[in-house]
């Protein structure tokens, strides 16, 4: 769903949850008249399931998206190899082949990038903008950061990850 | 595409690879050992078996996450579990203390700890915490302290400048270092391998600086110095890779002579350890 420039996308557990809910409150108002009569806070309530993560996502996409430009100026580009504990904080940008994805499902991907020189693993606090599969080419912009916030190997927490055509 | 073939920046000796198989050992040694003396003692008609139980799965959980710890890649999962044994043995709960619970949680921990010996590598040593040197980095700087012994400490230091700022990226002021030391006539560098390693890192920091591609002719190191080099160039000649390779051995060069030349710096050094342990390691 798109709101603004921003295309807002809720995960499917989020989904999940509200599917989950919805059952059990029909299930419930079907044979409790004392659900029933609680039915004009519980709907709405159960909408909220679906509203506030598409608000989050919002927020947080509405944010990545003014971030990028400055990304844009600011940001090196890296080979991954280059990429140290020394680094972190740093703005870079990397271009690679993605290896593996996880936690796409979740809103919250994290990717494996790598180039000639190595890999990385690139964490997204937030949706992508397109869909990134396994072996697509892409640019990543993004902070370096340690895997543990204060600990563990640099990771790129990322602001924006784009197919690039390398041919 | 990446080749994924780290070295290990610092292997284990013989002492730490046998106390780290007896710690191993002892994971599922403590958690079902003490099930095992639990249920000796309840048949004995002793009420403390829980305790015994629960006291063995909180001393293995305790080894585990230290075996975890001491990996160069962490597990976050064998990290935590010492706040998970004490969430379910120590703090009070509605729990039924039984050995239902000990079994389980032993047989949890076995678990963990087959996938963190498969899946996060070797354990490590004290180089992970950055206080001395080790590997092949300590074996390259070794065979160069001999003849990298002329330098001067001023030039010692400005490797150590441009090895820094270069792992910190900020390439601009890694040009500008090498300028000084490298572009004026009355330049401090006696070494003509060293000299050349400045300006290899120069051309890389403008480049990476401006984000440039590489160029079609570039530096590299003159064949009379490949003894003095970390890596040495394969048979078949790809450009891509002779020009990455140039900056490695330069970095990896001006890193050795800061650390022989220059007693005082090795402190700068030594936390940007893991960057050279990667440029040694690395195709």
């Amino acid at each position: 769903m798109k709101i603004g420039n921003v295309d807002v996308k809720v995960s499917i557990v989020a989904v999940a949850v509200f599917v989950f809910f919805t059952i059990f409150l029909l299930y419930a108002s079907m044979y409790s008249p004392e659900v029933r009569s609680q039915l004009i806070w519980m709907i709405p309530a159960l909408f909220m399931l679906l509203v506030i993560p598409m608000a989050l996502n919002y927020m947080s996409r509405s944010q990545y998206n003014n971030l990028e430009p400055i990304y844009e100026a600011e940001a090196k580009t890296v080979r991954i190899k280059l990429i140290n504990e020394s680094m972190v904080g740093k703005p870079v940008r990397i271009q690679g082949v993605v290896e593996r994805v996880y936690f796409q499902f979740l809103n919250r991907p994290q990717y494996l990038v790598a180039d000639r020189s190595g890999e990385i693993s690139v964490k997204m606090f937030t949706s992508t903008n397109e869909d990134i599969k396994v072996n697509d080419v892409v640019e990543v912009l993004g902070q370096v950061i340690k895997r543990y916030v204060v600990t563990g190997d640099p990771v790129v927490n990322c602001i924006s990850i784009k197919k690039i055509d390398k041919s | 595409m990446a080749e994924n073939q780290r070295e290990d920046p610092n292997p284990p000796t013989q002492t730490d690879n046998s106390m780290n198989r007896w710690l191993e050992l002892a994971v599922p040694g403590f958690s079902f050992g003490g099930i095992i003396i639990a249920f000796l003692l309840l048949n004995q008609g002793y009420l403390l078996s829980f305790h015994i139980a629960s006291a063995g799965c909180i001393i293995a959980s305790i080894l585990l996450a230290y075996l975890a710890w001491i990996r160069p890649k962490k597990d976050i999962v064998a990290l935590t579990t010492p706040i998970y044994a004490v969430i379910l043995f120590v703090l009070p709960s509605d729990l039924v203390p039984d050995l239902i619970l000990p079994i389980l949680y032993a047989v949890s921990i076995t678990i963990l700890l087959v996938r963190l010996k498969y899946r996060f590598g070797k354990p490590g040593t004290a180089v992970t915490m950055g206080k001395e040197l080790g590997g092949s980095l300590k074996t390259y700087i070794d065979q160069t302290r001999e003849p990298l012994k002329n330098l001067s400490p001023e030039t010692a230091h400005y490797a150590t400048l441009a090895f820094v700022q270069f792992a910190q990226g900020d390439y601009a002021k890694v040009a500008r270092i090498s300028e000084t030391v490298t572009g004026s006539d009355n330049n401090p560098v006696r070494d003509q391998c060293v000299a050349r390693a400045f300006i290899i890192v120069k051309e890389h920091a403008a480049l990476l600086d401006k984000a440039l591609p590489r160029p079609d002719s570039y530096l590299v190191f003159n064949p009379e110095y490949a003894d003095l080099l970390a890596k040495q160039m394969p048979p078949i000649e790809d450009k891509d890779h002779a020009f990455y390779l140039a900056l490695d051995n330069a970095l990896l060069l001006l890193y050795s002579a800061a650390w022989n030349g220059l007693e005082r710096d090795r402190p700068h050094l030594l936390p940007r350890q893991p960057f050279a342990q990667k440029l040694m390691s690395s195709e």
